[in-house]
């Protein structure tokens, strides 16, 4: 109980400390403006979201080798909290867009690549709520996730490449423009938050998951006796 | 300033789903806490 | 090589199974018409637009198709109780998949070279000058797509909504054969047909790459 409150706390002096650098440390940027600012979060939650589903591979592989069960509730709870890290990115995304390129959402790299990331790993948690034996269900979904992994680096050159094929209008103002000392600082320390984040949000769900496995081991016991 | 607004629901929006993903785990961990609790007195009572 | 005449006789199953029945390839053929006729229906496009939107049409119905076909892969052998017998049946379980995804882009292949004329009809495309080249991508493709199907059939076999869970899993995985597939077809035909040599490269890398890892993770995917 005293562990949620303090987690709470770590909470929310990490999203002060965004706020703080956002609206207040960072410089605006000369030519996009206040809206560049959005890019702090956008991109370090990218980063984290990327780091989240590296956990998840990785735990994949550790349990479809050891078939530990703590592999498997890694997994799960590294590909949630990559979830939630994606949805940031793609809500702060169209929302830094729509007053810079007109428009909500465009097919273009980086946008397809993380939408397709998304949907990989939305599929992943679906097939685990399908498989109801634990065995099975860890086993299943850690193979998928291998696979969805593996095709990671694929989709990203196979999209990369398909904008290589089609020449887009050149949109000015990417992230790196004009990056101020306090901006590189700004990023460095944003991206820290988020990794602090990305920690905290993955143990309390471990923890979810360990403990769901222990009262499934109750259950088990109270219907022996 | 133009477009502190868009900065602002950015902002809130990427803290909102942080939040409520925290809270959805906390929630799921206060069930489950009550759940062993509750399994703990029945496999004692049992004893 | 034991895994390679153990594959065989598999294969052999396989083909003899689809050939008393014909049903995978005759309802996965006519679902392709219903995509076609459906596309055309909704979008009538003009002569322009379908040699615009003809490549991505015929690779998106590819796609749907694929992902309803290959779902009877490890669901017969659930229905019928028979993995079990099949692992014991042979040395490498790898001879397994072997077999079912040799069959699979068989299978795909030849709806495909079926459909062709039919998409070379319905929306006003030549294709007899690039056949050979046609038949070179699809070949790729229909591998691409089945490697990974052929997979996650026996993954999605142990899930509940099954029939929803394939394409769930398949069709996210397959953004890069979707790509590159469309890509090539599309070069191949343009009114200048060229063939777009990385797009194939990138083809071949899925592939492989995917193949090495079902030889890697196949066994685990025949766990009871």
């Amino acid at each position: 109980m005293v562990k949620s409150i303090i987690n709470a706390m770590i909470l929310f002096a990490l999203i002060a400390l965004t706020a703080y650098l956002a609206f207040h440390y960072a410089p605006i940027e000369k030519t996009m403006g206040v809206i560049q600012k959005i890019f702090y979060l956008h991109i370090a939650c990218a980063f984290s979201a990327f780091v989240a589903f590296g956990i998840c591979f990785y735990a994949n592989l550790r349990y479809v080798f050891t078939r530990q069960p703590k592999a498997d509730w890694l997994g799960v709870s590294a590909a949630e909290v990559g979830l939630a890290f994606i949805s940031v990115v793609l809500v702060s995304g169209p929302i830094w867009a729509k007053p810079v390129w007109g428009t909500w959402w465009v097919w273009d790299a980086r946008l397809t690549l993380t939408f397709v990331l998304g949907l990989l790993y939305v599929s992943y948690l679906l097939l685990r709520s399908m498989i109801e034996e634990p065995d099975k269900r860890a086993l299943f979904s850690a193979l998928f996730g291998i696979f969805a992994f593996l095709d990671v680096p694929l989709v990203y050159f196979s999209i990369r490449w398909w904008r290589t094929q089609h020449p887009q209008p050149v949109i000015l103002g990417g992230p790196g423009s004009g990056l101020d000392p306090r901006m590189r600082v700004s990023y460095l320390l944003m991206w820290g938050a988020l990794t602090g984040l990305l920690i905290l949000l993955l143990t309390a769900r471990y923890r979810l998951e360990a403990m769901r496995a222990s009262v499934e081991e109750l259950r088990r016991e109270a219907e022996a006796q | 300033m133009k477009n502190l607004d868009s900065v602002l629901a950015a902002y809130l929006a990427g803290w909102a789903i942080f939040f409520v993903y925290y809270v959805s785990v906390s929630r799921r961990m206060s069930v489950l806490r009550d759940e062993v609790e509750r399994l703990k007195g029945l496999l004692s009572k049992g004893k | 090589m034991a895994l390679l005449s153990n594959a065989a006789v598999l294969l052999e199953k396989e083909l003899r199974t689809e050939y008393r029945s014909r049903e995978l390839l005759t309802t996965t053929a006519v679902f392709i018409l219903l995509v076609f006729m459906l596309f055309s229906i909704t979008f009538h496009p003009t002569g322009s637009e379908s040699q615009q939107f003809g490549p991505g049409l015929l690779w998106m119905a590819f796609l749907f198709a694929a992902s309803l076909m290959l779902q009877a892969c490890f669901l017969r052998e659930q229905t019928n109780d028979t993995l079990s017998a099949l692992r014991l049946s042979v040395s490498d379980p790898f001879a397994i998949f072997f077999a079912k995804l040799a069959a699979n882009t068989l299978f795909l292949l030849l709806t495909e070279l079926f459909m062709l004329p039919f998409f070379a009809g319905f929306f006003n495309v030549r294709i007899l000058h690039v056949l050979p080249q046609l038949f070179l991508v699809f070949f790729l493709g229909s591998l691409g797509i089945a490697i990974p199907g052929t997979a996650f059939s026996a993954i999605s076999a142990q899930a509940r909504m099954r029939e929803l869970m394939l394409p769930l899993l398949l069709l996210p995985v397959l953004t890069p054969v979707l790509i590159a597939s469309t890509e090539v077809t599309a070069g191949l035909l343009d009114v200048q047909p060229a063939m777009n040599y990385s797009g194939l490269g990138l083809m071949i890398g899925f592939d492989v790459v995917f193949l090495t890892a079902l030889w890697l993770f196949g066994e685990y995917l025949l766990e009871e």
